[in-house]
Formats: structure tokens, C-alpha cells, sequence
């Protein structure tokens, strides 16, 4: 999914190693498995202008800022190189589902409380839930609002209702009940608005993510609107009751309103208080090959590996993108390499010929229109005559105005172009480019996209952007792509709760899908990020393609 | 200073004579030539070199995407280098850039120009309501910021319409309000002058005296107004590209290759010396040029000048 | 029109009168102009084509759901509705929502930004003083500094310094702030770490630091405006220096020092004066590159942001405020003009 860079990626920063739960091989990056320090104020740099931490307007990842304050049933865990596995973070496990997977129950742990001291029951649970519903609050992730009885029509708890389908017989249980079996439920429930809320405190809901009571190991200390927010220790965070987060800085300041590549440049410098800072932000091109020529810069570069897919969206109902032939054959024509440079060279990225997202547990490699790494015109032009469109076609690429996915997209122009078809750029604002592509009725041919899934299951790559169901409305399904055999083995494998069959499945629909070729893979992104020098424990995992804030340290002086 | 003495002034010997003897007219004229022929026959000397502003050529970037070799890929074949990230051709980029920066530039002052000259006359000459409601209207059109509006159009605008000409009609109408001032300030006084009072006493027409009385007197501080405004209308569209809503790409535009060259500079510093240059080359032409001209052709500031 | 001593007593109340009529009528006038701004910015980003309310959509963001939240941010009123709550909010304050999540505005309210949880009439006092310290302390800098290169220059006409100064005036006008500001940022940021490169500081928290973290924007936007005045003056000191009255005060035997500062100074000063009220109005414009570039927090990048991300409301209640500056400032020139200028006072009698 479009990840909104800086305020959903600033995260924790800090979460200190511990001892003997996550034991890290060593590693190359010799930041990344120090040992666990505390104390220090840590600066985390974005170009954000805003930020709160109010759970039901969250989009972020948990292992970013949000998952700094509030802690959710489940949390990710995951380690340099290794990819997130689920596991219990206020529950005691991650679920037991009944029902065929339509009901899933959860104990909470004992001895957890807010950072006043109320104890965290399964109440604040529901609360939080139910209060991602209301109109006045929407704007966070929603998976979880179709998967529940009666959330379509639910309207929040400020309606003086509450909502049926989740059940809290005792303080430390809390019972969910779904539409349709869900094997990936205990993911839905690592998500921002599985975080407890204390009631007496939402008291002003709008305002309520400036101050919210925390179950984190940190709290809001103070908030200044686009310049900084600062946090602070949580003293009623306990260590035992927390896998994943390690609580290492003192302080913790996001500094909001950073230029991306002065913030880059600052922490090149390492001067003064840089040495404790990382960015939230990608490091631009400029100053990646700026670090790459400085020794002492590169050790401090961290990349991901391989992450979000980038591809070009084919309106499969519009004109002569109808024809999968014509779409078969731009899957020759593209060029993977000039891609590539234009994102910065290959420290950021690796070509890409499948639907399901690297870091995923059941991908396959594969390729169904091998085309070498700048791509093959002659077979491509050769496609296109026997479709009957040697010449003549002429199509409009939409694209978001930035500078990285403009270039992007003159690097798909130039290559398609090589076989004869003629592209229009269109760079939009990307609200408007969201508008265009998401709304509406389908009035544009191409359109440059990426994706990451919110969670690391291959149902989050797929059904989104290829089930029928989500063509406009809101949906990322921008290829327009409709076709019912997928819908069918689509809801057969979200349904599945055998873990292995549901991989095997899901592969089988990606090259399923792929025969139909409504989009053009283009290259995994992988993402770098700069840190200063006294900063430690910096990594990112196999998936997702960010830093874990929750498990940075400082080096102690 | 006295009506005989501006008179006499004006008369001082031919004015080619004297352009050419001022030196920044002469040396500005000569830099606005340059691009001029430049933006003109730019396909001509991209042809030259062998090289247009569209392809790629991604051998000759390094590993890390800059331009491998000095001076930012400076070969025989890429006479100024290459561009990080996509290896396009730096000679043929600033060419054809030449052609964006001064389409807009010089298009939209003449809209400014055709539309301030229009509101200013009419507002001097007929004075009262005319004149307070025009007054009016020109406090709101300064009261907009006009570049936040100028980003704004871009987006309302639908796709169909070319951003080129959206830009000129844009930056052009948010220049009227000054030359309109101006224009305002000159009519009012020139509408008490002794042959349009004659005039109009003799009965001719409003529109009579407007475009054969007070137009050519005004005709001097219209070309110097234009010309002093050209280098701002340039900037204001290389501030656009700049902020990412101009010409849209791969069409070149310096304000476009700036905003790009700058995260470049410690890398790459000739991917901003090269547009930078240019634009900057440009601007302190017509700036030069546009002084010199008025310090000839406006009376008032005759022997200001060494 | 020559009042001949009778009545003098009435004569003056009635130029008194005839001055706050004078007054009324452009304050009136002004009021106007910023009902017409504001209906014109209100049209206008109403009928851009991205939906503000998808912003609080959420993900995955349903018909239903983009519905809800254009309810209640009140979108879905045909917008002369919406201009007219507007206009009341102004006056009365404003409710979003019902209920206990219901978010008031409090008079007066200029809008509520949805997307950073404030009301504009708050983001616009935060962002103040960062707009201010930067234009004024820039327009201060470039005033003495033009005006005093200004008077040298014309003082030394034809020498070496003149044509060197406007020579170094006519390059700085011909840079765009932007380039020169990086430029800087770079050079004196992080090549020799002299100056910080991003950031304001409060003066409340920290003088030193405040001053510190202006110095470059300061430098970078005085060095390339600087220029008008320049000339400006270069220009008038010119004019005035061949006037009669100077070379009458100079045939009375008076110092050039006394001649130069007491009668041609004053006179020199009246049309820069008038340029520089009007420029200071203006200053929001010239500030938004400044502000992106330097990371500053001000009007400016509110502004910036809000086009990006189609916050209406924080759109329509900077633009005013903005306006409203640059319609003050041409008022006060117009009054003070009015009241300075012997001629016009004259004239006006």
C-alpha cells in the first residue's frame, strides 16, 4: 500500500535488545546487535508537518512511532534480516480461533496497566475498537471494520451505542466474532486500533492523540504543532510483559518539518546532535551516492532489502489496454534497468516479475515474460503487430508529482516508447493522483504505483489490488482487473486457516493473475536510512522495509 | 524637472545612437540575443552535438548514478555532461530549457503588459467610480498570494489543457497590477496636458484620445516597464518548475533541473552550475538591458547615468 | 480651494470630518476587498478536483465512509452554503460534529484544520512570530543596506564604487532565492558549519539562538532584495541632489553633511517609504520559498502544505490574513502618505 512516508514510518526508535528472548546472530551491520543501553535522547528527523498518537486515526506500521506508545493485542517482532512473525503483546498468545476461524478469543496478560496507573482491561480494548468507528475519527487502517459483525452500519461508542460482536465476558478476556472465517486475524489485531483506550481520558476524542494515555514503554510529554513532539518514559511499562520493545533512550524527540535531503545532509555530517538522530524519511538519490563515496557515511547507511513492489497499473477497461495481447506485450518493452537508475541506482532496488511482495512467507519466484534486464523491444514490437497495434497506440500515465516518481516515470516512458507506443506523463499531486485512480469511473490508462502490505501475509498483496470488489470506492484495485475464477480462489484462500495450503494457494493466484498480465512488475524497492553515529541497534528486518524503532538504542558516553 | 527640458532631452540625438552607446543595453542586448538564438534554434545545436534532451544513455552513469568522469560526464560527445540518475545529455537539456524559460517569460509579460496597459489607461482617464472600483480590484488581485494560486491552477486545470500556455495566462495575470499602477499614474498626469485638454475640448472621442494622444506618450515607459518585468515572469516560472507544478517532464526547464541539481551539489556541482548558470546569465541580461533602456528612454532619469 | 479665516473653529471640524469619512470609505472598501478574496479563494479550491474529506478516509476508504467524513467536516453543503458558515464562524465560532466528538471553533474561528487537529485562527498565531522574525528582520536588513549603498552610489556618481555597487545590486536581483538560499545552506551550513542549517528557535527560549538560525535567510533575502532600493534611491538622491532647494541650501554656505541629511535625505525617503510599506505587505509571498528552504515553520510552508494536502480551510484562512496584510499596509501607505507629503497635504486642504 502507499506508505505516507515520515509521520507513519517515524516510529519507536529504541527498543533495546533483550536479553536471551530474541538471541541475534551476529550480524554484518555492527550496530545492530549491540547490547542493550539505556539512557539518552534520541532525535528522530521528518519531514512530517503533524503528528499524533491517537490509535484510530493510525496508519502506521507497529514497529514505527505508534507502536512507541501503544501497545496492541499482538505485536510484530523481527530481527536484521529476518522477516516479522506475530506474537502476543498485551494477549497472552496470538489467538485461538473457533468457529472455522470465525470466532477468535484472547486473555490478556496480568499486571498491565496506563501510564497513570489504571490497569488495562479488556473494556479498553473494546473502547478503542469501537471508537475507530466513529465518523469524527476515521482516517486509520480499517481492516478490520468489514471483518466484524456488524461494522458496516456501526458508528462509534459517541452514538451512546456499543458494538455486539466484540465481547469482554471478564476483565482479562475479549472475544471477536467475524463475517467470514480469517486465518490472518491475529495480524488485524497488531494493527493501531487494537490499542486499550482509557476512556476518562477521551474526553475531547479530536484531541485525544496529542495526549493519549499510553501502554507503551513511552508517553506524550509535550507537542509543539510542526515543530517537535517529545516522549518520555512510561513508568508503568513493564520490560517482563513486553517481547518487543526494549525502551532504551530516555527521551525521545521527533523533529517534524524536515527538508528530506537537509535532514540527510545533516546526519552525513554527524555533527553535535546528529550523532543521536536517525531519519524517518528515504534517503534521497543525491545523498545515497554521497554516502556510498564516503566510507565512514556508508557504515551508517542502513538498506532494506527488497520491499515494495513498483509497477505499472494497465486500466485493463479501458481501450486498447483490453487486449491482453497489448498488455502481454508492454510486459517486454519495459525497462527495468533505466527504472532502476532512476530510483537511485541499485542500492534501491531489484527488478521485479511477481504480485506477492519479497519478505512474505510462500512467495515464489517466477517469471512469465522474461525480458531481460533493460527489456526485449524486438519481441515486444513483434507482440504488438500481431495484435494489430504496431503503431498507433497512445496512452497517459498518471503519476504523484515527486521528484523520485517523476523520474521513475520518464524511465517507463522512455522504455516503452521503444516499441513504438507513445506515452503522455501526467504528474499529480498525490491526493489528486489517489482521487483519480481509487474514485471515479477509470478515466486514465496507466498509472505508476507501488505497494506494501500493511501486514505480511500474501492476502494483503492480493485481494486489494486484484479482487474485483475493490475497483474504485476507495480500492487499490487500479488496474481495474475482473475476473471471478480469481475472486473465487481469492476468498477460498483468505478463508484457509491451514498455514501452509493458504501459501501455496496464494502463489498459485499470483501467476494465476499474472497470465492475465494487468500490471507490469517493475522493481522491489528497497529503502535505505541514515542514522548518526552514537546511535545503535539500528536495523530493518525482511519485511516490513523499515527501521524498528522500537528496538533503537544509544550509545552510553 | 520642466516640460521644455524633458522635451529637449528626448530629442538628444538618435536613439539607436544612444542605445548603443550605453553599455549595459549593449551588453545585455547582446547576452538576450545569444539565448534568444539559442531557444530558436536549439534543435539545431542539439543536432550538433548528436545528442537530444530525451535519451537515456545509462552507460555513462557510475555505480552510484552520478555521471561517471570529470565534470560531471564532460566527453566529446556530451559537451556540458550528463544528468545523474538517467545520463540525458546536459548541452541539450539547457537548450531546450532556453525555449521553455523564455516562452513563458516573455508570453506572459505581454499579457501583463496588454492587460495592465488596458486597466491602467481607463483608470487614469476616466477617473471617479471608474477609478476607485478599478483600485479596487487591483488591491484584491495584490491582496492574492500569487504563486500558492499559481499551484493551485496548476491542479484545478484539467489534463487537456497544455501547461505551457496555463503558466503564461497564470504568471501573466498576477504582473498586471503593477504595470497598471504605473500606466494609472502616468495617464493621470499626462490627462491634464495642454493638447488633451485641447482634445478634448474639440470634442474628440474618448477612445481617439486614449489610443493617439496618451498611448504614444506612454509608449516609453511601457517598453521599459515590459522589458524590467521579463526577468521576474522568468523567474517566477523556473520557481514553478522549481516547486514541481510547470512544464511538466521530460520537456526540459531550468527551474525544474535546479530543484533536482541541488541535492546534487556535492556529488555533481556542474548539474547546477549548468542550468543555474544559464538562468541566472539570463536574468541579469534583461535586468542590464532593461536599466539601460530606461535610463535612455525615461526622461526623468536622464544624467542619473555617468 | 483656499479657506480666506472665517470660522476657523468649523472650518477645521469640518476637514476633521471630512478625513474619518475619508477613513470609513476605505475601510469599508478594505472589507470588501476581503469578502471578495475570500469568495473568490473559497470557489476556487472548492472546485479542485481531489476530495479533502479523503484524507480522513482511512484505508481501505468506502463510499460510506468518505460520506460519513465529508458530513462532518461539512463538505457535502453546495458551497455558498459552506462559504456563508464560514463567514459566520468568523464571527460567532463554529461546531463541527455533534455529540460528545463534536470539535468547536471558537470565535473567531477562521476554520478548522482537519488535518492537524487546530484551528487556523491557532496555527496562524503559532506561525507568526516564525514569519515575522524572518521578513521584517530580512526587510529591515535590506532597507539600510539599499538605501545606504543607494546614497553612496549616487554621492559617487560615475566612480569606481558606483558601478561596482550597482553592478553587485543588479547580479543580486538577478539570482532566484531559492538557489542562493541552498547555495548558502550548503556553503556556510555544512561545508563550514558556521551557521545552523534549518530550524527556528523562539526568541523566548533563546535570543542567541534565535538570532543564530535567522542569520541566513536574513543575509540571503536582504542580499537580493536589497537591490530595488538600490536604485530606488540611487534614482531620488539623483533627482533631489539637482533640485533647486539643494543648491540653495548649499549657496547658503550649509554643510554637505547638514544639506544631505536634513533636505535631501527627507525627500528621498518618502517614495521608499512608499515602497517599502508595500512590500512589507507583500512579505508573506516573498517568505514561502524561504520558509520550505530553510525548514522554518511559518505562514509560508502552512500555506504550502495546505495546497499539497487540500486543506481547505487553513487554505482560505491564510490566504485572507495574507491579503489582509497587503491591504493594511497599502492603507497605512496611502494614509501616511497622505499625511507626510507636504504637496499632497496642500492639495488636500
Amino acid at each position: 500500500m502507499r506508505r505516507r512516508l515520515a509521520i507513519t514510518a517515524a516510529a519507536a526508535a529504541a527498543a533495546i535488545v533483550i536479553a536471551g528472548c530474541n538471541a541475534n546472530p551476529t550480524t554484518p551491520n555492527n550496530n545492530s546487535s549491540a547490547p542493550a543501553a539505556k539512557g539518552g535522547t534520541l532525535n528522530i528527523l521528518s519531514s512530517g508537518t503533524e503528528m499524533n498518537f491517537d490509535p484510530a486515526t493510525s496508519q502506521s506500521l507497529a514497529i514505527t512511532s505508534n507502536g512507541l506508545v501503544n501497545r496492541r493485542l499482538t505485536a510484530w517482532q523481527n530481527g536484521p534480516g529476518k522477516p516479522a512473525t506475530v506474537v502476543p503483546d498485551l494477549a497472552t498468545d496470538t489467538g485461538k480461533a473457533s468457529d472455522g476461524g470465525k470466532t477468535w478469543t484472547f486473555h490478556l496478560k496480568p499486571g498491565l496497566e496506563f501510564n497513570d496507573g489504571t490497569p488495562i482491561t479488556s473494556e479498553a480494548i473494546k473502547y478503542g475498537v469501537e471508537r475507530s468507528f466513529a465518523p469524527e475519527l476515521s482516517g486509520g487502517l480499517s481492516y478490520h471494520k468489514g471483518l466484524l459483525v456488524g461494522g458496516d452500519s456501526y458508528k462509534g461508542p459517541y452514538s451512546g451505542k456499543d458494538l455486539a460482536s466484540i465481547q469482554t465476558p471478564d476483565d482479562n478476556t475479549i472475544v471477536f466474532k467475524l463475517k467470514v472465517p480469517y486465518g490472518d486475524w491475529p495480524w488485524i489485531v497488531s494493527m493501531p486500533a487494537f490499542a486499550p483506550v482509557e476512556k476518562s481520558k477521551d474526553t475531547k476524542p479530536a484531541e485525544y492523540g496529542k495526549h493519549p494515555a499510553a501502554s507503551g514503554p513511552y508517553m506524550v510529554e509535550s507537542y509543539q504543532q510542526g515543530v517537535a513532539m517529545t516522549l518520555t518514559r512510561n513508568p508503568h511499562w513493564k520490560q517482563s510483559t513486553d517481547e518487543v520493545r526494549v525502551g532504551g533512550p530516555d527521551k525521545i524527540v521527533f523533529k517534524l518539518g524536515q527538508d528530506d535531503t537537509v535532514a540527510a545532509q545533516t546526519l552525513i555530517s554527524d555533527n553535535g546532535d546528529a550523532k543521536n538522530s536517525f531519519g524517518a524519511d528515504f534517503v534521497p538519490a543525491a545523498q545515497l551516492a554521497q554516502a556510498r563515496n564516503n566510507p565512514q557515511v556508508a557504515s551508517r547507511l542502513v538498506t532494506s532489502q527488497p520491499g515494495a513492489v513498483n509497477f505499472v497499473a494497465m486500466n485493463t477497461q479501458r481501450g486498447a489496454l483490453k487486449n491482453v495481447k497489448v498488455r502481454q506485450a508492454l510486459e517486454y518493452a519495459i525497462d527495468r534497468k533505466a527504472f532502476i537508475a532512476a530510483s537511485g541506482g541499485p542500492v534501491s532496488g531489484s527488478p521485479a516479475t511477481t504480485l506477492i511482495t519479497p519478505g512474505i512467507a510462500g512467495r515464489q519466484e517466477y517469471d512469465l515474460y522474461p525480458a531481460g534486464e533493460d527489456g526485449n523491444v524486438a519481441k515486444a514490437k513483434q507482440l504488438l503487430a500481431a495484435a494489430g497495434h504496431a503503431h498507433d497506440l497512445k496512452f497517459t500515465l498518471i503519476t504523484s508529482n515527486d521528484s523520485m516518481a517523476t523520474a521513475q516515470a520518464q524511465a517507463v516512458e522512455q522504455g516503452l516508447e521503444r516499441a513504438g507506443v507513445k506515452i503522455t506523463l501526467l504528474p499529480l499531486d498525490s491526493n489528486a493522483v489517489s482521487e483519480r485512480v481509487t474514485q471515479g469511473k477509470g478515466d486514465y490508462d496507466m498509472y505508476l504505483g507501488s505497494w506494501q502490505p500493511d501486514f505480511p501475509s500474501p492476502n494483503a498483496n492480493i485481494e486489494p489490488l486484484y479482487d474485483s470488489s475493490q475497483i474504485g470506492n476507495g480500492g487499490y484495485n487500479t488496474s481495474r482487473y475482473d475476473n471471478p475464477a480469481v475472486d473465487k480462489a481469492i476468498e477460498q484462500a483468505t478463508a484457509e486457516v491451514d498455514r501452509a495450503k493458504a501459501e501455496q494457494d496464494w502463489a498459485a493466484i499470483d501467476k494465476q493473475i499474472m497470465q492475465d498480465a494487468p500490471v507490469i512488475p517493475v522493481s522491489y524497492a528497497k529503502n535505505s536510512f541514515l542514522h548518526g553515529s552514537n546511535v545503535q541497534n539500528f536495523f530493518i528486518g525482511a519485511f516490513p522495509a523499515y527501521p524498528n524503532y522500537l528496538k533503537v538504542t544509544l550509545k552510553q558516553q | 524637472m520642466t516640460t521644455a527640458a524633458v522635451e529637449a532631452r528626448i530629442g538628444q540625438g538618435p536613439l539607436l545612437r544612444r542605445l548603443l552607446r550605453d553599455s549595459s543595453v549593449t551588453v545585455g542586448g547582446a547576452v538576450i540575443l545569444l539565448f534568444v538564438l539559442t531557444a530558436i534554434f536549439a534543435p539545431v545545436l542539439a543536432a550538433l552535438e548528436g545528442q537530444d534532451p530525451y535519451t537515456y544513455h545509462l552507460d555513462t552513469l557510475g555505480p552510484d548514478t552520478a555521471p561517471a568522469g570529470f565534470g560531471g560526464g564532460i566527453s566529446a560527445d556530451h559537451w556540458l555532461g550528463v544528468e545523474p540518475l538517467t545520463g540525458r545529455d546536459m548541452f541539450a537539456i539547457v537548450v531546450f530549457g532556453a525555449r521553455t524559460s523564455l516562452l513563458v517569460g516573455v508570453a506572459a509579460t505581454i499579457v501583463s503588459v496588454l492587460l495592465g496597459v488596458l486597466i491602467g489607461i481607463v483608470a487614469g482617464y476616466f477617473g471617479g467610480w471608474t477609478d476607485r472600483i478599478i483600485s479596487r480590484v487591483t488591491d484584491v488581485v495584490f491582496g492574492f498570494p500569487g504563486l500558492i494560486f499559481m499551484i493551485t491552477l496548476g491542479a484545478v486545470v484539467p489534463d487537456s489543457f497544455p501547461k505551457p500556455i496555463l503558466l503564461i495566462i497564470v504568471i501573466g495575470f498576477f504582473g498586471w497590477p503593477s504595470i497598471a499602477r504605473v500606466i494609472r499614474g502616468q495617464t493621470l498626469t499626462l490627462r491634464e496636458r495642454n493638447y488633451v485638454v485641447a482634445a478634448r475640448a474639440s470634442g474628440a472621442g474618448s477612445g481617439h484620445i486614449l489610443f493617439s494622444q496618451l498611448l504614444p506618450n506612454l509608449v516609453a515607459t511601457i517598453i521599459v516597464f515590459a522589458t524590467i518585468s521579463i526577468p521576474g515572469k522568468i523567474g517566477a516560472e523556473a520557481a514553478l518548475s522549481f516547486l514541481g507544478v510547470g512544464v511538466p517532464p521530460p520537456t526540459p526547464a531550468w527551474g525544474r533541473s535546479i530543484g533536482e541539481a541541488i541535492n546534487w551539489i556535492s556529488v555533481d556541482p556542474m548539474f547546477l552550475v549548468v542550468p543555474g548558470g544559464a538562468l541566472f546569465l539570463i536574468t541579469l541580461a534583461f535586468n542590464l538591458f532593461g536599466d539601460g533602456l530606461r535610463d535612455v528612454l525615461d526622461p526623468r532619469t536622464v544624467g542619473s547615468r555617468a | 480651494m483656499t479657506a480666506v479665516g472665517a470660522g476657523v473653529t468649523s472650518d477645521r471640524s469640518r476637514r476633521v470630518l471630512a478625513y474619518l469619512r475619508f477613513l470609513a470609505g476605505r475601510f469599508g472598501g478594505m472589507l470588501l476587498v476581503l469578502l471578495i478574496i475570500a469568495l473568490i479563494s473559497y470557489l476556487i479550491f472548492y472546485v479542485l478536483p481531489s476530495d479533502p474529506a479523503r484524507l480522513s478516509c482511512g484505508r481501505p476508504c468506502t463510499p460510506d465512509r468518505l460520506a460519513e467524513a465529508r458530513a462532518f467536516m461539512g463538505y457535502d453543503q453546495s458551497w455558498w452554503r459552506q462559504f456563508l458558515a464560514y463567514l459566520v464562524g468568523i464571527v460567532a465560532g463554529r461546531t463541527f460534529g455533534s455529540g460528545p466528538a463534536a470539535i468547536t471553533c471558537s470565535a473567531p474561528c477562521f476554520g478548522y484544520s482537519f488535518r492537524l487537529n487546530e484551528p487556523v485562527t491557532e496555527l496562524i498565531l503559532q506561525r507568526i512570530p516564525v514569519t515575522f522574525s524572518i521578513a521584517i528582520g530580512a526587510a529591515v536588513l535590506w532597507l539600510i543596506l539599499g538605501v545606504s549603498t543607494g546614497v553612496v552610489s549616487a554621492l559617487r556618481r560615475g566612480s569606481l564604487i558606483d558601478r561596482t555597487l550597482m553592478t553587485i545590486s543588479i547580479a543580486g536581483v538577478s539570482a532566484p532565492a531559492y538557489l542562493a538560499g541552498l547555495l548558502g545552506i550548503f556553503i556556510f551550513g555544512f561545508r563550514l558549519n558556521m551557521v545552523p542549517v534549518s530550524g527556528y528557535v523562539p526568541f523566548t527560549q533563546s535570543p542567541v539562538d534565535w538570532l543564530w538560525h535567522l542569520v541566513l535567510p536574513w543575509i540571503v533575502l536582504a542580499l537580493l532584495n536589497a537591490a530595488v532600493y538600490t536604485r530606488l534611491t540611487r534614482g531620488q538622491m539623483l533627482d533631489v541632489l539637482s533640485e533647486d532647494y539643494i543648491r540653495t541650501a548649499r549657496a547658503k554656505g550649509l554643510s554637505e553633511r547638514r544639506t544631505i541629511g536634513r533636505h535631501a535625505l527627507r525627500n528621498v525617503l518618502i517614495p521608499v517609504a512608499t515602497v517599502f510599506g508595500l512590500d512589507l505587505g507583500s512579505l508573506l509571498g516573498g517568505v514561502v520559498i524561504t520558509e520550505k528552504v530553510f525548514s522554518m515553520q511559518g505562514l509560508g510552508s502552512l500555506l504550502l502544505d495546505a495546497v499539497g494536502n487540500l486543506d481547505l480551510q487553513v487554505l482560505v484562512g491564510v490566504t485572507l490574513f495574507s491579503a489582509f496584510l497587503i491591504i493594511i499596509a497599502n492603507f497605512v501607505v496611502d494614509i501616511s502618505y497622505g499625511l507626510l507629503d507636504p504637496r499632497i497635504k496642500a492639495v488636500t486642504r
